[in-house]
């Protein structure tokens, strides 16, 4: 794979993850400027977009394995672990068009995000993780760096993020 | 018993008219992010041969460091080295009768990242003894991480000290035994190992090495 092939997949997914956030952002800004009634913007759309953020945040991190050879750090696999799951209850989910699937998805968003979060902090500050570098694959060390502070626990956090806001969204459509 | 309202008239097209503005949507702004993306992406203008070297390695391998351990290596002797730094300029690690501070560096490791400034400031202060060589190794170099490429940040950070650059697979790393980075190999001038320690050691660990070094 080329270097500029990479890097093209590194700005895809950057700049796909600032829309993702920015989308995200914007719904609780409309939740909470509207009130219960935003709730219902989405409707069933929602399960589906939600889903769709998986499906994109799972093909991207199997790309970066497998055809990049990015090899994961142990705190990426925890991470992956959140995010397999989701790509395959969300659209058991959406097809059932089953509400409650918000119940058991957005619990395993959140526990990803969590990771997510102490993988970002760890890459700022990687004296918490001791003060040497695994020479294969140290999570404190960054594999790709966009706009200056984006890495891919960054990207796996915004997917989580944007997976919990939407399912919050996530109400059935009228029939 | 609920009765279950009939769906208005022209209900469904307009729910399906919805649906395809969503995916129209969709696809036009992916299309922009791939456009965006691509657009951005060009090739960086950077050799990559110049990351690695070609180095030579004689002699016995150091077992593998293990840290907070006895370092089962001191007092074997270090392979000899030679190779050069990423302007060709040749570099050896050999036993020339000087003591010597070898120090491992990665690229895209944080904690060099840190230490080399540390480093550079003690010897710009005198602190590295005149009969004491301090030699970089720069290993682990991989060119998809960041910091790319390994000279670029070295010259950036003023890196004044000579400078080994290992190959792909890491030759000179896997002889001194290096099991993480950054990584520090103390030779007195017979290339015997008086001590070997890796992660950030600060001023003080400096300061430590060099008596070490100065003590052999």
């Amino acid at each position: 794979m080329s270097a500029q092939t990479i890097l093209f997949f590194n700005n895809f997914f950057a700049i796909l993850t600032v829309v993702a956030l920015v989308g995200a952002v914007g719904l609780l800004i409309f939740r909470v400027v509207r009130g219960p009634e935003a709730a219902t913007l989405l409707g069933s759309k929602a399960v589906w977009l939600a889903w769709v953020v998986a499906l994109v945040a799972t093909i991207g991190s199997l790309m970066y394995s497998e055809l990049f050879h990015y090899v994961p750090c142990r705190l990426c696999w925890f991470q992956r672990i959140a995010m397999y799951p989701l790509a395959v209850v969300l659209l058991v989910g959406a097809l059932r068009r089953e509400v409650a699937v918000k119940f058991y998805a957005i619990p395993i968003a959140l526990i990803g995000l969590v990771i997510s979060i102490y993988h970002n902090v760890l890459q700022f500050f990687p004296s918490l993780e001791g003060t040497s570098c695994d020479p294969l694959v140290p999570c404190s060390a960054r594999s790709i760096e966009m706009f200056g502070f984006m890495d891919l626990p960054f990207m796996a956090g915004a997917g989580f993020i944007v997976i919990a806001v939407l399912l919050a969204f996530y109400t059935k459509a009228p029939e | 018993m609920t009765q279950r309202t009939k769906p208005k008239p022209g209900a469904k097209d307009a729910k399906g008219k919805t649906t395809l503005w969503w995916i129209v949507g969709g696809v036009v702004g992916l299309g922009l992010i791939v456009a965006l993306a691509a657009s951005i992406a060009t090739e960086p203008e950077v050799d990559e041969s110049i990351g690695y070297g070609d180095p030579t390695v004689e002699g016995e391998p150091l077992p593998v460091y293990a840290a907070g351990t006895q370092d089962v290596a001191l007092g074997l002797t270090a392979p000899t080295v030679s190779g050069a730094d990423w302007e060709g300029n040749p570099v050896t690690i050999e036993p020339n009768g000087n003591a010597k501070i070898i120090l491992f560096l990665a690229h895209w490791c944080p904690h060099c990242q840190n230490e080399v400034p540390v480093v550079q400031d003690w010897v710009d202060a005198g602190n590295l003894p005149e009969d004491v060589e301090l030699i970089s190794v720069v290993t682990s170099t991989d060119r998809s991480r960041t910091n790319w490429p390994p000279q670029d940040w070295l010259e950036e950070e003023g890196w004044t000290s000579p400078s080994v650059m290992d190959d792909q697979i890491g030759t000179v790393a896997a002889n001194y035994g290096m099991a993480g980075t950054p990584f520090y190999v103390v030779l007195d001038g017979e290339n015997v190992n008086l001590g070997r320690v890796s992660g950030e050691i600060g001023v003080d660990g400096l300061n430590a090495l060099a008596a070490l070094a100065q003590s052999g």
